[in-house]
Formats: structure tokens, C-alpha cells, sequence
């Protein structure tokens, strides 16, 4: 019991990560209506970013985060304002093309500057923790699941509370009209984008922490956002915390239940389901009907 | 006259609302029918019904004896139910002649590839296109677009042409030249259930009226008649007018 | 009759090139120089040497011509549900796979122990049978949804197939290696490439085209003018996999090896709809020229390994251009009315961009 409840424990602490990479991505997709093939490449610029302040400046990850954040936002910004904005009215597959063509520049340019080579941010303090109730629970993990859920309090509030966000939402909800009122749309793209970018960069930077990193490392959580999302319903905050978490949960405890299980399989039964929701239920979990 | 089209106590819901709630008329071979009412009254969602976009939720719907309710689309089509939309679907790469040549191609006509365009041609000139065959949609105005979709519609060979809102948008020049496209494809044989907004219009071409309030039948008859009903000036205009325009 | 005013009538006067014949004389040239190059490689038999013929052709070129004659197939078989029916499948390589691996368990001694030509045959058969299968689900999806699934299915049934022992597991499947081989497999996979040009045009002008063109253009329209939506749409979705399957049966018993990663390669997956795209989805000769032109840049840079990155960057880039200034693609250069013209591009940047 107490094994299952460590795993269970150790399952919401990673879905706290994969809900920080969820995050960017449902942003982008709700109001751009982009699937970002690219955001496991954002999410591996932020970690490389971060591994290098680790290394050559001695920049604890934690801290390191705002510096990746400011870093992605830019980049996202610059990379929207550019590029994806000239795609955006064009048939989805195309963003869907361009995106990928984003993700090969930026994954083979990491793989000409940083080779192949695994790397890793170990802190002082990784590897140890506190027990509660037998328990154990990893300082890094519960720092990384207290600044997932901050991200996401963080763009829930910037959605909801704030007139950019209102601004970011009209735009989603109906671009010629946010344009009537005088919303300038091409700012706000790339405004979305960069947000998400700076989340992808963030979630990146706890990943460090958690795992050794490669330029090829970003793929699989491209597609496990993409699960996260879906299942949980485009375009709201809560369904992704939510879909994030389970995810974690699902993960691990079915790597635990079933030994030899490689990482690959939680892919493919990921999909499989996936693709049995969708197939049911076109609008997710938690979505609604559009 | 036998009943080409019956409709009985048809009821289709959308979550807790009852967009159709028992509707029930039938409409004649060779008549045209108007469906008329305000906004909201279920009038497109009937003509989904109809034309097997949406399945009923209860009632039953027979096209020349054969039961349609929550039959595909394609099926219904190859029965000879024909439909446009009110806001049009053309096929925006396709010439206006190609977009007739599919309808000729599918629905009740079914004809070979290798004359489909003649049909297409034939049609496109009953609807008032014939020099603008080969024009990509694109360039099509409004009411051309219109018309188009009428003459794809009408390529696929119908006895029954449910047309909807087929006049929004236009001006009154466009309206007539529009009604008088109506009364050269009901010459030529077609049964028609035209919904309009337009009361000139249905008081121009159509026999009878069918009025639907809240997805319910509110009243049937001739234009004129069913007019001047209170009820039905009620649902448009409210009980002061109503009250006002009956004499009271 | 008014006499003739100052401005000069002009009178089409029967010019030796005009616009008709000097395509035909382009499709003609372009018709003489494939037939040639077809043929050079038998200079390379042992018939062609003990004659004297000089050998015009190496193998390794003989194996780009073949790689490209198989991207011919994949590209035309993609554009069939992605061009034409508008359904951006992003998973075709499992159909490559299911192929491949159907012909290699085919003529596998330990397995199924069946002839070259049963194998060939078989090839097309698995993979549209899982075709119908799985399209009649996935094809209710439509736009992001359909794509993404379509993508976790070549995924996933990659991922089973490594999982299987008879199919080769992790290590894959060895097919026998054949004599000349490289001519052989030339001349099949161009055959293959033929017959999946020759499919495409029979669908363009048929009422089975039509029909996938109005599903593209405006499904709801298509269904109530009488088009089967359903069946066809999964027609076509088998038939593009029947294609794509051959050209991985081929590929298998050519290269004498096939598993999990080669089978369900993403950048085959991807490299596919690439020339389609940028050959002209929706068109004949489209994902022909594509597939050409994408070839011949990929094989000629795959070579060195150590550009083997730049490559993949150069193909990103690549992506990124087509997708913002060709998005019709190369074709409608050179279809009627489009010009290559900076004005055109810019007309294209503005019916796409914010």
C-alpha cells in the first residue's frame, strides 16, 4: 500500500512538469488554432538554456527560470511575428507543416552546437527530500509541481484578470471582430505565442532537473501535450492542470504495474486511447462541444 | 393530392431545447410551399431534419413512401430530395460548371462523367447562368452564388427543393429576378418548400404557408390568411401589434 | 462598314512556339529524356558489357533513381487523401510499414515461405484492409484532430511491430538478397510509380475524383448533393494505402532488411507530404515533380554523413518556404494563369498571413 501510494505521490509530481508543457501548448492551440509540432523544441531550448547558466554561471535551475522565461518569450515572439503569422489563415496543415520545419532548424541546430551528448543539472540538493507519513517526497519534484501549478495560476490569471488576456481571448474567440475593435492582431499572436514559448521554456528547465537532456529529448512531450491537451479539453486552464496531473499519475503507475514496460509503450497506449476518446468523444474529456 | 413529403410529429432537441417540437404537414407533389416564421423558429433546423443533416429525436418523415428520418444525407439525396443552404457551400475551386457537373454527377441523376457537363449547362441556363459557366466561384457575385446553388441542387435531378432563405441579402432587383428563377424551376416540374423571411416573396409564389413558432406549427394556409392571423402577427411583431393591427 | 480606327487590330496570327506547342514540346522532351534515362541503367547488365556498350549508369545512381521512383508512389498515394479529399493525413508511413513488413514476413523461409511475386502481391492487400479498418473511425475526424491521430497510429503500430517476435522484434526482418537486385527493383518500383500516376489520373477524371474534390471543398455540401462521404472518403484513404504499402514491400525485399525504425520512419512520413505539398497537393503531376526534385536535393546531400544535421535543417527550411511562399506549390507555376512573379507571391502571403 505504501509502495502505491509513494508511486501515486511520485505520478502527480511529474504531471506537474507535463502539465507546465501543456500549458504553452493548449494556449497556442486554443487561440491560434496551431498544433505546435515545435514546442518539444521550445521546451528543450529552455532546458539547455538552463543547463548552461548551470553550468558556466553556477545559476541554480530554480532561479535560472525567470532568466529562460524572458529568454523564450522573445524568441517566441520573434519566431510568430516572423513566421507563423504568415501562415495563420492558411489550410491547418500547413501551420502544421511549418511547425515541424521549426522543430527539424531547432533541433539539428542544438545538435550542431551541443552534439548528442546527454546532459544534466544536478543541484546540491537533488536526490534528497522529506518523508511524510513513510513517504518519500523529492525536494526537486515538489519544486517542480509548486512551479507548474504557479505557471498555470500565472496564465489563468493573466487570461482572466488582465487586459491583454481579455485581448488574447477575442482574439480567440473571433479574430475579425477582435480586429474591429481596434486589437491589433498581429501583436497579439505573436504576444500568445511568446507566452507560451516562455512556459515551454520554463517547463524545460524543471525537466532538467528531473532527467538528463538531448536535442532529440523534446518529441515525445510534443506529443504527450498533445494527449494532455485533448484529452482534457482545448483552451481551459483547469482541464490541462488536470489532464497534466493524470497523465504523471497514469505514467508512472503503469511503469511500476508493469515491469519492462519502456517508454515507448506509454506512447503508443497513450495514443491508442487517444485516439479511441477522440473517436467517441470528438471533443475530449472535458471539453465542450464546439 | 397525394403527399410527396409528410412530416409527422417531428421533435429534435439540442440539449435542453426543443428546436422542433411535434411539427406535422405535409406538402403536395407540384405545390410550393413557404415556411415562414421569426427568427429562431426552427425553420432550418426542420429543413436539416428533411434533408438527413440532422436525425430527429422523435416523429417520422416520409418522402415518396419512403421513411427519411435520420437516413444519411447521401441517401436522401438519391431519393431526389434536394436542398441549398443559406449561407451557400460552394465548391470554391471548381468552376461554376464543374460545381453543377457534381451535383449531375450524384443525388438522383447519377448520370456518366461524359454528360454531366451538358446537364450542368442545362441547368445553369434555367437558373439565369448560362454565360458564366466558366467562371471560377471566386469570382461570382452574391446572387450568382445563389443561383448556383440552386443549379447544383437542381442537377441532382430533385422532385422535392427545400430552399433556404434563398432571397437574404438580396435587393429588391435581385429578388424579383430570383423569383422569377423559383417559377421557371417549379414549371419545370419541381416541388418546392421555400423558407423566407421575404413576405413579398412568399406571398408572390407560394399557395400555401406553413408558420413555425418556437419548433411549433402555429398556423397553416394561404398567405393572405395565414397573415392576417393574430397569433402569427403576435410571434413577428408582438401582442401590441397584433392587438393593434387586428382591430382591437 | 466603318473604316478601321487608328488603334491596330490585332489578329492571332499562327505563331511557330506559341503557348500549345512549345508545351508540347516541353511534355515531349521531358517524355524522351525520362524514357532515356530508364533505359541507361541496362547498360550496366552483364548482356549490355559483353556487347561493348560503355555503362552510362553506377549503382549508386541506379539507387537514387529507384528511391526517387519510390517517393513518386508515397508522394502520389498521400496526395490522393491529402490533396484531393483534404484530408492531411500525417500517419501514411504506417501503410509503408505494414507493407514492407507484410512482404518481408511473406517470403521470410521461416514464416510464410511464399514467391517474390505472391509477396509483391500481398504487399498492397494488408495495408489497405487496415486502411478501411481504422478509417472508418479516424475519418470523422477532421483538421488538427485527423492529422495528429493519423500520426499516433503510424506511432503506434510502429511501436507493436517491435514488440512482436514474428515480425522480427526489435532486430527486424533480413529478406534474401536477390542477383541484380538494383535493376530489378529499378524497374518494379518505376512500374509501382506508373501505376500510382496512372490511379491518380483515373480518380482526377472520374466521378469518384469529383467526389473527393467536393468532400475536400465542402463536405456538409457534398453529402447532401448525394456523395457517400463515408465510403469514400475511406476508398480513398485504402487506395492511397494500397500504394503507399506496394512501395514499402518493394522497399523491403530491395533493401534486404526492414524494422521498426526504417518501416515507420517519420522522415519518410514527413519527407512524403513535403513533395506533395511542394509539387502541388490536388494535382496530377503535383507530388511527381515533388518528389523529383525533393529526391534528388535529399540523396544528394544525405551522402556525406557529417551534413547529415545541415541536411535536416535544409530540409526544415525548406519546409518553412514552401509552406509561406509556395503553398500551391511548384505546379501552379506552371498551370494556366500563375506566373512566377513576385507580385504572385505576394498576392499568395497576404490570402495566408494575418
Amino acid at each position: 500500500m505504501q509502495l502505491f501510494v509513494q508511486q501515486v505521490v511520485l505520478g502527480l509530481l511529474i504531471g506537474g512538469v507535463y502539465v507546465a508543457v501543456a500549458i504553452g501548448f493548449s494556449l497556442v492551440w486554443g487561440i491560434l488554432n496551431i498544433v505546435n509540432l515545435a514546442h518539444g523544441a521550445l521546451v528543450i531550448v529552455g532546458a539547455y538554456l538552463t543547463w548552461l547558466l548551470f553550468a558556466r554561471a553556477r545559476i541554480d535551475p530554480f532561479a535560472a527560470l525567470p532568466i529562460v522565461a524572458v529568454a523564450l518569450f522573445a524568441f517566441g515572439y520573434a519566431l510568430q511575428r516572423a513566421l507563423i503569422n504568415r501562415v495563420i489563415r492558411a489550410p491547418l496543415f500547413f501551420t502544421l507543416l511549418l511547425t515541424f520545419g521549426v522543430n527539424l532548424v531547432i533541433v539539428n541546430a542544438l545538435l550542431v552546437i551541443f552534439k548528442s551528448d546527454f546532459r544534466s543539472v544536478t543541484p546540491s540538493y537533488s536526490g534528497s527530500g522529506f518523508g511524510v507519513a513513510g513517504v518519500q517526497v523529492p525536494y526537486i519534484r515538489l519544486g517542480a509541481l509548486g512551479v507548474a501549478v504557479a505557471v498555470a495560476a500565472g496564465v489563468g490569471g493573466l487570461l482572466n484578470r488582465t487586459r491583454t488576456g481579455a485581448a488574447i481571448q477575442a482574439v480567440g474567440a473571433d479574430r475579425e471582430a477582435a480586429r474591429l475593435v481596434g486589437i491589433d492582431l498581429r501583436h497579439v499572436y505573436a504576444l500568445t505565442f511568446a507566452v507560451a514559448a516562455a512556459c515551454a521554456g520554463v517547463a524545460g528547465g524543471l525537466i532538467t532537473t528531473i532527467q538528463a537532456i538531448t536535442p532529440t529529448a523534446g518529441e515525445p512531450y510534443t506529443l504527450q501535450a498533445f494527449v494532455v491537451v485533448v484529452l482534457g479539453g482545448l483552451g481551459r486552464v483547469g482541464a490541462t492542470v488536470v489532464g497534466g496531473l493524470v497523465f504523471g499519475l497514469v505514467e508512472t503507475l503503469g511503469q511500476t504495474m508493469v515491469p519492462g514496460l519502456g517508454a515507448g509503450w506509454a506512447n503508443a497506449i497513450a495514443f491508442a486511447i487517444l485516439v479511441l476518446v477522440l473517436i467517441v468523444r470528438p471533443q475530449g474529456l472535458m471539453g465542450r462541444v464546439a | 393530392m397525394t403527399a410527396l413529403l409528410s412530416i409527422q410529429g417531428v421533435t429534435k432537441r439540442f440539449g435542453g431545447v426543443a428546436a422542433l417540437n411535434e411539427v406535422s404537414f405535409d406538402v403536395g407533389e407540384g405545390e410550393i410551399l413557404g415556411v415562414i416564421g421569426p427568427n429562431g423558429a426552427g425553420k432550418t433546423t426542420l429543413l436539416n431534419c428533411v434533408s438527413g443533416v440532422y436525425r430527429p429525436d422523435a416523429g417520422s418523415i416520409t418522402f415518396d413512401g419512403h421513411s427519411i428520418a435520420g437516413e444519411p444525407p447521401h441517401r436522401i439525396a438519391r431519393l431526389g430530395v434536394g436542398r441549398t443552404f443559406q449561407v451557400v457551400k460552394p465548391f470554391a475551386s471548381m468552376t461554376a460548371r464543374e460545381n453543377a457537373a457534381v451535383g449531375a454527377l450524384f443525388g438522383a441523376s447519377q448520370l456518366a462523367l461524359s454528360r454531366a457537363f451538358a446537364a450542368a449547362d442545362e441547368v445553369l441556363e434555367m437558373v439565369g447562368m448560362a454565360g458564366k459557366a466558366s467562371l471560377p466561384v471566386a469570382s461570382l457575385t452574391i446572387p450568382d452564388r445563389k443561383r448556383l446553388e440552386v443549379a447544383r441542387a437542381l442537377a441532382t435531378r430533385p422532385r422535392l427543393l427545400l430552399l433556404d432563405e434563398v432571397m437574404a441579402g438580396l435587393n429588391p432587383v435581385e429578388v424579383d429576378e430570383a423569383l422569377e428563377m423559383v417559377r421557371t424551376v417549379h414549371r419545370s416540374g419541381v416541388t418546392i418548400v421555400l423558407i423566407e423571411h421575404v413576405m413579398r416573396v412568399v406571398v408572390g409564389v407560394c399557395r400555401r404557408v406553413v408558420v413555425l413558432h418556437f419548433g411549433q406549427t402555429l398556423a397553416e394556409g394561404t398567405p393572405d390568411g395565414v397573415l392576417r392571423d393574430a397569433r402569427v402577427i403576435e410571434a413577428y411583431l408582438g401582442e401590441k401589434y397584433a392587438r393593434r393591427l387586428v382591430g382591437g | 462598314m466603318p473604316p478601321p480606327s487608328s488603334e491596330t487590330i490585332l489578329v492571332e496570327r499562327p505563331r511557330l512556339l506559341d503557348r500549345r506547342r512549345l508545351r508540347r514540346l516541353l511534355v515531349l522532351l521531358l517524355v524522351l529524356g525520362a524514357v532515356l534515362v530508364l533505359l541507361a541503367p541496362l547498360t550496366a547488365t552483364d548482356q549490355a558489357d559483353s556487347l561493348g556498350a560503355p555503362q552510362l549508369v553506377d549503382r549508386s545512381q541506379i539507387r537514387i533513381l529507384t528511391t526517387v521512383a519510390m517517393f513518386v508512389v508515397m508522394a502520389s498515394a498521400w496526395n490522393l487523401v491529402g490533396g484531393l479529399t483534404g484530408y492531411s493525413s500525417f500517419g501514411n508511413v504506417a501503410f509503408f510499414g505494414l507493407g514492407a513488413y507484410t512482404c518481408a514476413v511473406a517470403v521470410d523461409a521461416h514464416r510464410l515461405h511464399l514467391p517474390m511475386a505472391a509477396a509483391i502481391a500481398l504487399a498492397p492487400l494488408v495495408p489497405a484492409a487496415f486502411a478501411a479498418l481504422v478509417g472508418l473511425p479516424l475519418l470523422r475526424l477532421r483538421g488538427h484532430y485527423f492529422a495528429i491521430a493519423t500520426l499516433g497510429t503510424a506511432v503506434a503500430v510502429g511501436e507493436v511491430v517491435k514488440n512482436v517476435d514474428y515480425l522480427g522484434g526489435a532486430t527486424g526482418l533480413f529478406p534474401p538478397i536477390l542477383h541484380r537486385a538494383d535493376l530489378l527493383f529499378l524497374y518494379l518500383m518505376v512500374g509501382a510509380a506508373l501505376l500510382a500516376v496512372l490511379v491518380s489520373r483515373l480518380i482526377l477524371r472520374s466521378r469518384f475524383g469529383y467526389g473527393l474534390i467536393a468532400i475536400r471543398e465542402n463536405e456538409e455540401a457534398a453529402g447532401v448533393i448525394g456523395v457517400n462521404t463515408t465510403m469514400y472518403k475511406v476508398g480513398a484513404f485504402a487506395v492511397a494505402a494500397a500504394l503507399t504499402g506496394l512501395a514499402g514491400g518493394l522497399f523491403a525485399l530491395w533493401n534486404s532488411f526492414i524494422n521498426q525504425e526504417l518501416g515507420f520512419s517519420l522522415d519518410f512520413n514527413i519527407q512524403m507530404i513535403l513533395m506533395a505539398v511542394l509539387g502541388g497537393a490536388g494535382t496530377l503531376f503535383g507530388p511527381v515533380l515533388g518528389a523529383i526534385v525533393l529526391e534528388l536535393l535529399i540523396q544528394n546531400l544525405a551522402g556525406r554523413s557529417d551534413v547529415a544535421v545541415y541536411a535536416q535543417i535544409g530540409l526544415g527550411l525548406l519546409l518553412a518556404v514552401t509552406v509561406i511562399f509556395v503553398p500551391r506549390g511548384i505546379v501552379a507555376f506552371f498551370g494556366g494563369g500563375s506566373r512566377l512573379s513576385v507580385a504572385h507571391l505576394r498576392r499568395s502571403l497576404r490570402e495566408t498571413g494575418v
